[in-house]
């Protein structure tokens, strides 16, 4: 009977409703987490869930709330299968934070006690995990924290209900949780640098969110970079790090190179072959460029590096036509230092390469044969070939634009004889196949050219719009050279990334101005354009220092730390050990600032009333300060002075209100110097 | 009150909703090698590692004092003020005073300011007669995030007296109570001349009650009248009737509590025990006590 009793009156005690506050903090940071999740959740969560907490806000002081159990399974039913036909399917990712973004506005309704509330908290966590597990941008990761932040904010309100009365009901919650992660933040560095990653092995594939190739692909067809030139996705970020800024003169960052020629369609080889760098003697040290690289995933298995490459990185190999490629796809941040040189590498062509550089299509029309024999026969040698081939670009009449129209594979000549309008790809395509027409082996090389430098964070920004396709032409005393028509037809390209490259020309009336001509101008304000580096250089901190800090980087440092000998358990062991002692460093810390003042003053006078019981007058437990103090000048006519001055400083520093007027350490001196003698 | 030597230190049921977030976070991020995920992970793990010493220092230098209770009748309610000193220099939250095996005896105190107390009063039935002793008290704390619970023990001498319940004759015995045959007589003995006011005891009758005097702000005060010219009853315990021990001791009880109502001077008998005629509150609560002392099957 008492039994049943208690147990009652403890869910009483549990079953109290969870107060408003704290509730405001919970829905909050439900709502932050909601921007990570949009991509995921299928069109109509996301109402459901605000509509849910606004609901909850209007139930709540009324006593509504969801009870009925039928009722709970049919909310439930439905948005399951609601789920099911905006998916077709309940596996993956997807369906299974949208399932859980519903079940998390069906709890809010429901939610009544304090368990369902702290239920309610652990959910929001594992959507904040979702939400990582989503996307891992920056925006994306601020509003994640905020509402971690916000969630420990809940918990903090509420065990401590705030009544009315009780000062800071709303700041409070806050500077607890503030005081909280700022204590946390070295305890959170030390794991994340040091606590071993043990991949589990089980390995469950995200959607295929990231399996989407961005970028350029390995084929350059006619208006195939078009499509990247307004895209301000972001490619790769460079920083030098033996030099402040970067190196002189226009930035070809060379991705890949092609072999295959079709026409106006070049195309790279599917499996590039290796070839070992061993062979090639090292250029000077001042002839190179040491950079650091951090790719974005991109899908595929180019990397990118200054003209030309020589060292590889790990992970990667050098193929053929110097450039670097991965082993793996690229599919997430990497990052990694690279050598280039700026002098040609002393390079031979053999007979295979020699072959391949000068394979062509079948269908090429008789006119441009025509157009590259002629080129070829007014010169005796492949430099005034070259010279001679830009020199058509330069003085027939070719424009440069970012909407040509449309090309075929096969319209060469279009483009060569009519149109004589197109985009760094017709340029390199045509004047590739051009020199191979004329006999002079060539290649196509796609990379980037230009990009942002970031004063703040001392980093080059490429971006997706400053993807270029440039020529490569053997010249026999050089090797391979760089030849770039699309800077005889706009010659402004080449030092100019291309937005601010199409920037000047909309200034100019070189070009109409399309529909990013407000941004354009936008980014032309001072202000805007340093706050977008300061949140790129932000940007460029987060994707190296934390997303780039993966396994791999870990026992690089673990390694030059010397932490990794004896397997991970002994370094867990010592990390633990290492929180351990600053927890205690911590709560020691707080007891001392806490501990109660009075002490001391307690513990000084009973110093004092020990030096005088030594020599005969003992203190009553009883007896007060000034009857003690009048008692002890009775006995000690000559000390008297010193215990009146004592007892009225022990009264002053005990019992007066508001600041003492002398200080503890005085009365310790004083009472140091007492010395009693009969 | 004595604190004990360490506060001990528990998880509590959220702590298991923590490891399974923990987990479900850890096996994300390695499965993925997703750095952000693993940053979440070790935020979540900082945080609560972090609140432990907050948890734990929230009891730090915060002490108890109970005052003593008031005795209550049986099947009343003993209600024992307690006062939780916040003797540090910071403010403290969250704490929450518990009595071991007294039905889960739970007070929250939100907030006590740096040096300053909380006033809470525990109440709880009284069930058996006797004297009662409440050997520890506990305080606890979540604060701040409730994934782990601080207990600190405090030993305590408090005991407080619950009286037998009043129930039975309500009119006196009339004669001499020393034969034991004779029936209780009929004596209301109610006087009307006012003689003066007392402290109001649980269980009286509320119509005598100086409620003048509480408006003024005083504390209960009961009205009594004088009916002194009756003369002296004497309650023999060994002169009642019933079977049961306590039967007995509730109708002696409830004799003292009317006795000293009409103030009649009375005088209490008990096997171990002879308390001379007399009135007044110090009488009436020894004549009391000695009946929640008397030893019998169900007497503490």
């Amino acid at each position: 009977m008492s039994d049943r009793r208690n147990s009652r009156r403890t869910q009483q005690w549990r079953d109290t409703t969870i107060p408003r506050r704290p509730l405001l903090w919970l829905a909050a940071a439900l709502l932050f987490t909601l921007p990570a999740l949009l991509g995921a959740l299928a069109s109509w969560v996301p109402f459901l869930f605000l509509f849910a907490l606004l609901l909850k806000f209007w139930m709540e002081p009324r006593g509504y709330r969801l009870r009925s159990t039928s009722l709970k399974l049919i909310l439930a039913a439905l948005t399951l299968g609601a789920i099911f036909l905006s998916y077709d399917t309940l596996k993956g990712i997807e369906p299974a934070v949208s399932l859980l973004a519903v079940l998390v506005s069906l709890k809010i309704l429901e939610a009544h006690t304090a368990r369902e509330f702290q239920v309610m908290v652990m959910m929001a966590w594992v959507l904040c995990l979702c939400g990582f597990l989503l996307s891992q941008d920056l925006a994306i990761a601020f509003c994640l924290f905020v509402a971690f932040a916000l969630l420990i904010a809940a918990l903090v309100q509420f065990h401590r209900p705030a009544t009315a009365g009780s000062p800071g009901a709303f700041w409070l919650p806050l500077a607890t949780t503030l005081k909280l992660l700022a204590q946390a933040a070295p305890v959170v560095v030390l794991l994340f640098l040091l606590f071993p990653r043990i991949n589990t092995g089980f390995q469950f594939r995200i959607g295929d969110l990231h399996a989407a190739m961005t970028g350029f692909s390995d084929r350059l067809s006619p208006g195939g970079i078009e499509t990247l030139a307004n895209s301000s996705d972001i490619a790769f970020r460079a920083e030098f790090p033996d030099r402040r800024t970067g190196p002189g003169g226009p930035l070809y960052w060379r991705g890949l190179v092609m072999w295959h020629c079709e026409g106006l369609e070049w195309r790279a080889p599917y499996a590039p072959a290796s070839i070992s760098d061993s062979f090639q003697q090292y250029p000077a040290s001042d002839k190179t460029i040491r950079q650091r690289i951090t790719i974005a995933p991109h899908g595929a298995r180019w990397m990118f590096a200054l003209d030309r490459p020589f060292g590889i990185p790990s992970g990667a190999m050098l193929a053929r036509g110097n450039y670097l490629y991965s082993v793996q796809p690229i599919r997430k941040p990497r990052r990694y230092e690279v050598l280039s040189s700026t002098d040609p590498i002393g390079e031979e062509l053999g007979a295979r390469e020699r072959r391949e550089a000068l394979q062509l299509p079948a269908s090429i029309s008789p006119a441009v044969r025509e157009l590259a024999a002629s080129l070829a026969a007014q010169n005796s040698g492949p430099r005034a070939t070259v010279a001679s081939g830009l020199q058509f670009f330069r003085t027939q009449g070719f424009r440069y634009s970012l909407s040509p129209g449309e090309y075929n594979k096969n319209d060469l000549e279009e483009f060569l004889f009519r149109r004589r309008t197109g985009f760094c790809e017709h340029y390199a395509a045509s004047f590739a196949t051009l020199m191979r027409l004329a006999g002079i082996p060539a290649r196509v090389v796609v990379g980037y050219l230009g990009g942002e430098y970031n004063d703040l964070g001392g980093f080059f920004l490429v971006r997706q719009a400053d993807t270029h396709a440039w020529c490569e032409v053997w010249i026999p005393e050089n090797g391979w050279t760089r030849i770039d028509p699309t800077s005889v037809v706009a010659p402004g390209r080449a030092n100019l990334d291309l937005s601010s490259f199409l920037a000047s020309r909309v200034a100019s009336g070189e070009m109409a101005a399309g529909r990013s001509a407000f941004l354009t101008r936008l980014a032309r304000l001072a202000l805007v354009n340093q706050i977008r580096f300061i949140w790129e250089a932000l940007n460029y901190q987060w994707d190296t220092r934390v997303l780039g800090f993966d396994a791999d980087v870990q026992d690089v440092l673990l390694t030059s730390l010397g932490l990794t000998n004896g397997g991970p358990f002994p370094l867990v062991m010592q990390v633990l050990i290492v929180i351990a002692a600053l927890l205690i460093i911590y709560a020691g810390w707080m007891q001392l600032r806490t501990r109660p003042r009075a002490d001391r003053v307690q513990a000084l006078y009973e110093r004092y009333c020990q030096k005088l019981a030594r020599i005969g007058v003992q203190r009553d437990p009883w007896e007060g300060p000034s009857d003690f103090a009048k008692r002890a000048a009775q006995s000690f006519p000559n000390a008297s002075e010193y215990v009146r001055q004592i007892t009225e400083t022990y009264i002053a520093l005990r019992y007066a209100p508001g600041p003492a007027a002398i200080s503890l350490d005085k009365f310790a001196k004083k009472i140091n110097a007492f010395t009693a003698h009969r | 009150m004595k604190a004990g030597k360490f506060p001990l230190l528990y998880p509590t049921g959220s702590f298991a909703g923590l490891l399974f977030v923990l987990g479900a976070m850890w096996y994300a991020a390695s499965s993925q090698n997703n750095p952000a995920v693993y940053l979440l992970l070790f935020g979540l793990t900082a945080v609560f590692l972090v609140s432990i010493p907050h948890t734990l220092l929230n009891l730090a230098d915060v002490t108890i004092a109970s005052e003593s209770a008031k005795p209550a009748f049986a099947g009343q309610e003993v209600s024992l003020p307690i006062e939780i000193m916040n003797c540090s220099r910071a403010p403290r939250r969250g704490i929450q005073l518990v009595v071991p095996g007294r039905g889960g005896q739970r007070k929250h105190v939100d907030y006590i300011p740096a040096g300053k107390a909380a006033r809470v009063t525990l109440r709880f039935p009284a069930k058996q007669r006797g004297e009662h002793r409440i050997s520890t008290f506990r305080l606890t704390s979540i604060y701040p995030l409730g994934f782990v619970r601080v207990s600190k023990k405090f030993a305590s001498s408090q005991t407080y007296l619950v009286y037998p319940k009043p129930s039975g004759d309500p009119r006196l015995p009339m004669h001499r109570a020393r034969s034991p045959h004779s029936p209780p007589q009929t004596e209301l003995g109610e006087g009307d001349d006012f003689a003066g006011v007392r402290a109001y005891v649980p269980g009286e009758s509320q119509r005598h009650i100086d409620w003048r005097a509480v408006a003024r702000g005083q504390p209960l005060m009961t009205k009594q009248f004088a009916a002194e010219a009756e003369g002296s009853v004497h309650l023999d315990f060994s002169a009642l009737r019933f079977h049961r021990a306590e039967e007995r001791l509730s109708q002696l009880a409830l004799w003292v509590i009317e006795a000293e109502r009409v103030r009649r001077p009375y005088s209490l008998r008990l096997p171990n025990t002879d308390i001379a005629p007399a009135v007044g509150e110090a009488h009436f609560h020894r004549c009391l006590r000695a009946l929640s002392l008397f030893p019998g099957e169900e007497g503490a």
